[in-house]
């Protein structure tokens, strides 16, 4: 664990040349069954990807593989020009399921604290960092309500912020957004972009919501169904920073979203 | 407000079965040799009080506190075991199934050979029958974390210790608690049955010996303290419940 974590280290000043995120011909079976054939992109270091995709055509899968949750088979996942062997602190998961993914017994404080404990931060450090963590996601009033008190958008800030309390050099993400309402969702859309701005963080977005990907994304991967295989990879050319009203009325995102808006169709889940 | 509603139910609930038990016995119903007058068993309380009844029902309930919590301790830390630990698991259920049938009241003789007529005796009964409550709920207890949180805790790089501590305890705690109140019923009733078999000093013998010399109202008195024991550790119980589940309630 130690010696994956210096490696990456050491990557981290050649991020010009190595990307972030590196799949390379991957193949990959689960249960007898052909999930994802020939998968290859790659992210370069501080950008946003996206990966969209009709239902079953391995947008969780390919995520969990970068997050060292699965193992390729055949072919290479790289992360910071490092295989991926396990999981690893430098890589953050936002997982969809906010309800499951936070400890009901620790309130806000205690859960972001988790993540400091599990890196060793001595507690004395802890107080100020996840208070200016919770304060960062906009939880900065509500440092000692339990999950059962918070709404699902407050959840998800949550677990946000405990996966910035990683130090995450990578930020995976899989339909974070999937389960909140249309206004939290537009909300937490800009929230994410201005704190992965603020850190430099490569992020890898899963949404099967193409106006999403777009939105969001420097560069969207298509995947196709059955099996799971990347259909395209286009790169966004739209301004920074975003803006939902302009950003979504300009003429690229609109060229862009009917270019990719059959293919979400034509996957039969 | 609600606590004065639920007190005033309680209260009228009480008052009922003592106006029932005191018409009874008042008409005739039930002859007074075998069912005292609620003020008689009460006499008979004060009076037992004021002399060994007090010392008896603290040895009793002593004996049963003790193998309440030596059960709990081993319970928790096998349950923990074999919750979490694939190995543990494959060697130690198929023996505790085994044994977990056994009526623990036929583990009385072997407790009276290796600790022959004595309080210990006593205690290893008690803390052998009511081990199984928890350490089932502990079991579950451990063995249900959301498989989320196992995925949590591998992406924030938490130890394994870390994660039986932070993670699996506290996943386990509602079942662990929830095992021992089951638990607790059990102790009591085997620290009353096991000292009235083997003749230890306690409220178990004293209710026995009334009964064999035909003094109701005595029988009566060791009941109500019975009862009152039951309630006042229900109570306790919940009360800590309560504090440890806060975010439950929330
Ligand atoms: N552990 C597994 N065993 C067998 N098949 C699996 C397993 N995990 C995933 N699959 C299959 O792999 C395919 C891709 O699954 P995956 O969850 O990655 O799709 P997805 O694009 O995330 O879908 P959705 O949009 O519904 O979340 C599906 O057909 C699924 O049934
Ligand atoms: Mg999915």
């Amino acid at each position: 664990m130690d010696g994956m974590q210096g490696a990456a280290g050491t990557v981290r000043s050649g991020e010009v040349i190595k990307p972030a995120i590196a799949f390379e011909s991957v193949h990959l079976d689960l249960g007898g069954r052909e999930v994802l054939r020939d998968v290859s992109f790659s992210l370069p270091s501080g950008s946003f990807g996206c990966v969209i995709g009709p239902s079953g055509s391995g947008k969780t899968t390919v995520l969990r593989l970068a997050g060292g949750f699965l193992q390729a088979k055949n072919g290479s996942v790289c992360v910071g020009g490092v295989p991926r062997s396990g999981p690893s602190r430098d890589v953050a998961v936002v997982f969809q399921d906010y309800g499951r993914a936070l400890l009901p017994w620790r309130d806000s404080y205690g859960n972001v604290s988790l993540a400091l404990e599990a890196a060793g931060v001595p507690r004395s450090e802890r107080k100020d960092r996840i208070e200016r963590l919770l304060t960062t996601v906009g939880l900065g009033k509500h440092l000692h309500k339990y999950p059962s008190e918070m709404s699902g958008g407050m959840q998800q800030r949550l677990q946000i912020a405990r996966c910035l309390a990683q130090e995450p050099r990578i930020l995976l993400m899989d339909e974070p957004f999937g389960a909140l309402d249309a206004m939290t969702r537009q909300t937490l859309q800009d929230e994410l972009l201005r704190l992965v701005s603020d850190s430099g963080m490569t992020v890898l977005f899963v949404t099967h919501d193409l106006e999403e990907a777009l939105y969001l994304g420097d560069v969207v991967v298509a995947l196709a169904a059955n099996p799971g295989r990347v259909d395209r990879v286009v790169t966004v050319p739209l301004p920074s920073p975003r803006s939902q009203l302009a950003t979504r009325e300009h003429s690229e995102f609109l060229r862009l979203r009917r270019e990719l808006f059959g293919l979400m169709q034509d996957g039969h889940g | 407000m609600r606590a004065v509603r639920e007190l005033a139910v309680a209260l009228t609930g009480l008052g009922i079965v003592l106006l029932v038990w005191w018409a009874v016995t008042e008409t005739g119903l039930i002859s007074r040799a075998f069912l005292p007058s609620p003020d008689a068993a009460l006499a008979a309380l004060q009076r037992g009080l004021a002399r060994d009844l007090l010392a008896q029902t603290g040895a009793t309930v002593i004996l049963m506190f003790q193998g309440w919590l030596l059960a709990s301790l081993v319970a928790i830390i096998l349950g923990a075991l074999i919750g979490l630990n694939q190995t543990a698991r494959e060697t130690l259920e198929p023996l505790l199934e085994f044994i977990r049938p056994l009526p623990a009241s036929a583990i009385i003789p072997i407790a009276i050979a290796v600790f022959g007529l004595t309080p210990g005796m006593v205690l290893s009964v008690v803390a052998f029958g009511s081990l199984w409550p928890t350490l089932l709920a502990t079991v579950h207890g451990f063995k249900s974390v959301e498989p989320r949180l196992v995925e949590v805790s591998r992406a924030l790089g938490l130890s394994r210790l870390s994660f039986v501590w932070k993670i699996g305890l506290p996943n386990a705690v509602p079942d662990v608690l929830a095992g021992m109140r089951l638990s607790l019923t059990v102790a009591l009733i085997l620290a009353i049955v096991t000292e009235m078999l083997a003749g230890q000093q306690g409220l178990g013998t004293a209710i026995l010996l009334a009964g064999r010399s035909f003094r109701a109202a005595d029988i009566f008195a060791g009941l109500i303290l019975l009862g009152l024991i039951g309630l006042i550790s229900n109570l306790v119980l919940e009360a800590i419940e309560q504090r440890l589940l806060r975010w439950r309630a929330a």
